[in-house]
């Protein structure tokens, strides 16, 4: 089977733009048809979340078997929150013969953020874990047991790293742990702070880590200074400096959006120019209709 | 009712439930002192109440155990009198017995007979007053409280 | 040791609702040490009922008894003339000491009066922190004494996490985020380059998902 768009652009070492969409908290496939036609040609590929803040949706794969007929290229997150390692291998069998080529290798967020707090999580291996798995099945044919699977899926893999968690001097190692599991690509957390990411990236790219991996750097474009600051303070792993919150409050209300879309321009424009970046993840949550507007601005359209 | 019955005298419920609650309560309360705040209890005694008083050597000695027992016995209403923050001649056996008294609370809460019906005092050494002090208001409090419904 | 907490009064009294006769049994080990379960818990529990059940108008019998330890068949022996003479037991103990004593007396009901909670540490007075799962394959010389298994969030073997913040779990910012811990004093040792080294799947077997688990020790057996 041939190789998915995004692996194809990245390898040409081409700028990649990928986006987000969050199935619906339903059976109800229409909203993974509406969220698609926005970003289908603005985009390389979509991530579509797995149970995303651990609040129960329409499954990963199926959304992004939805994406697939409508002819987008989807990236299907896994976490290893809900799924031993038993179900997490038949998924990703499974998903690969629906025709999805890309997976996120995630831990998933702490159940106890969700909508049910109640439940029991699994982790019975952790993303790295997985990133080995899949990689293993690809290069090795073979599952986690060693049995020499019937068509064994090849998928391009990706993790998320973020630059701005704790302990800072230990997250190029773990980037590095990541790529040497076999990430091929990296979607990081929403980047604000871009003098703390520069200062990740360098060390990665000094270590030679850039070549082994593709970094696409996250963005999500602030609504208002409520949001960048429920974001700073709510949000774990966000870092949100004070001087753009004080933009967007010394913004008035009905232009905050605007500023927080020119914020977030401004810093694809300076994730473009830094070595060691190879592309851009948007993740524009439940706003969708942005996407197309961000990709064109940023002057990222069309895409190849 | 019927009509045979002389009728009551004219008062309203509340004065009812007053008349005769002073008529049958006369409240029984449990002190558990340190004897280094306060000798004893002696002369604090009344017509209208009953004091009994346990004197310990320092208000840690305060045990949950304790405090629930004085409430099995019929005490309406317990009091801890433990010398102030800081004059604890063992260092910190009155915050000790605060923090037991705070639990004990919590049960009688749960339990349903009222954890108003606990409380600790500070009491400057020997002071007749504060202890006076603290007896009305136990008293007045208990008013309001009635007897212990599980005594 | 294992710890365990009461639990609350309501739930203790709705389980003892059908006997007049209750035997409450203590256990002077673990349970003790974490104030859930010892003599003074016995006795505080006691009277606890007691006033609560008179205040509903019923009247209950309690006998208190505390043994040394109650997952052991040599010490709740003791208590079978108690257990004879009452209607039920409600156990102090842990989990295994609950079913140690109604294994033991296949007569009585046994209930449980504590929440057993985990194995852990007194980390300082009034204070119990986790610290071991019981995992059967104990990896705390790759984590530099700090165990991930039972003290990440997420029981990762190759973390932190991207919630990891300012030392603290995002689950809970008063706890220590493990990984933060484990880097830490991996560099204290100048052994940080260790952690960049692949840590495999745990192999869970070995713990409860291995199903029930003995140990045998031919050598005590006679």
């Amino acid at each position: 089977m041939s190789a998915g768009k995004l692996q194809e652009i990245l390898s040409q070492g081409k700028f990649a733009v990928t986006a987000e969409c969050g199935p619906p908290r339903g059976a109800n496939a229409e909203v993974v048809w509406k969220k698609g036609a926005l970003l289908k040609g603005y985009v390389d590929a979509v991530n579509v979340t797995d149970n995303q803040t651990a609040i129960v949706r329409m499954s990963s794969i199926a959304a992004c078997a939805h994406l697939i007929q409508m002819g987008i290229e989807p990236v299907m997150q896994m976490v290893t929150r809900d799924r031993n390692r038993l179900a997490l291998q038949s998924d990703i069998m499974g998903a690969y013969s629906l025709g999805i080529r890309n997976i996120l290798c995630l831990s998933g967020d702490h159940q106890i953020f969700g909508s049910q707090p109640e439940a029991m999580n699994v982790w019975d291996i952790d993303c790295m874990h997985l990133i080995h798995t899949v990689k293993d099945m690809r290069e090795t044919g073979k599952d986690m047991s060693g049995f020499a699977l019937d068509e064994p899926p090849k998928m391009f893999i990706g993790a998320a790293e973020n630059p701005f968690a704790d302990p800072f001097e230990f997250r190029v190692l773990r980037l590095a742990k990541k790529a040497a599991a076999g990430a091929n690509f990296i979607q990081t957390q929403c980047i604000y702070d871009i003098a703390r990411f520069k200062e990740w990236i360098h060390v990665a790219y000094e270590q030679g880590l850039t070549e082994q991996v593709h970094i696409l750097g996250g963005v999500t474009p602030l609504k208002s200074a409520g949001m960048a600051n429920y974001m700073a303070t709510k949000v774990a792993g966000i870092t949100i400096p004070e001087a753009i919150i004080k933009r967007l409050e010394a913004t008035p209300k009905e232009k905050a959006a605007a500023e927080g879309m020119k914020i977030c321009l401004e810093t694809i424009q300076e994730l473009r120019e830094i070595k060691g970046v190879h592309g851009v993840h948007i993740m524009a949550i439940e706003a969708e209709d942005k996407v197309p507007e961000i990709v064109k601005l940023a002057g990222l359209y069309p895409r190849p | 009712m019927s009509e045979s019955y002389p009728r009551p005298p004219n008062h309203s419920m509340a004065e009812v439930v007053e008349t005769n609650n002073k008529a049958v309560f006369k409240p029984k309360i449990t002190v558990f002192h340190c004897f280094n705040a306060i000798s004893s209890t002696a002369g604090a005694d009344s017509n209208e109440y009953d004091i009994s008083a346990v004197r310990m050597p320092c208000s840690s000695m305060t045990r949950e155990v304790f405090l629930l027992r004085a409430f099995e016995a019929g005490a309406d209403a317990v009091v801890v009198m433990v010398c102030p923050e800081g004059d604890c001649r063992y260092m910190e056996g009155n915050i000790r017995a605060g923090k037991r008294v705070a639990r004990v609370k919590k049960i009688l809460d749960e339990i349903g007979l009222d954890g108003k019906r606990l409380n600790i005092y500070p009491v400057p050494e020997k002071d007749l007053n504060t202890i006076d002090r603290i007896i009305k208001q136990t008293v007045s409090d208990l008013a309001g409280l009635g007897p212990n419904p599980a005594s | 040791m294992i710890v365990g907490q009461q639990k609350p009064l309501a739930e203790i009294k709705a389980e003892v609702v059908p006997f007049s006769k209750l035997l409450i049994l203590g256990c002077g080990t673990c349970v003790k040490t974490c104030f859930a379960g010892g003599e003074d818990e016995v006795a505080t529990l006691a009277s606890s009922l007691r006033l609560a059940f008179k205040k509903d108008g019923r009247q209950i019998k309690i006998e208190e008894l505390t043994v040394e330890r109650q997952c052991e068949d040599e010490f709740i022996k003791e208590a079978a003339a108690a257990i004879a003479r009452n209607d039920a037991v409600l156990s102090l103990a842990c989990g295994a000491g609950v079913q140690m004593v109604a294994n033991r007396y296949a007569k009585s009901p046994v209930l449980p009066g504590v929440n057993t909670t985990f194995i852990g540490i007194l980390e300082k007075q009034g204070l119990f922190t986790e610290k071991c799962l019981g995992c059967g394959d104990c990896v705390l010389d790759v984590f530099a004494g700090i165990c991930p298994v039972s003290r990440c969030s997420k029981k990762l073997m190759n973390g932190p996490c991207g919630g990891s913040h300012g030392g603290k779990c995002e689950v809970n910012p008063d706890t220590d985020c493990a990984w933060q811990l484990i880097i830490d004093r991996s560099k204290d040792f100048g052994q940080l380059d260790r952690l960049s080294t692949y840590v495999p799947p745990k192999d869970w077997r070995t713990s409860n998902a291995g199903g029930p688990r003995k140990l045998v020790r031919e050598d005590h057996i006679i």
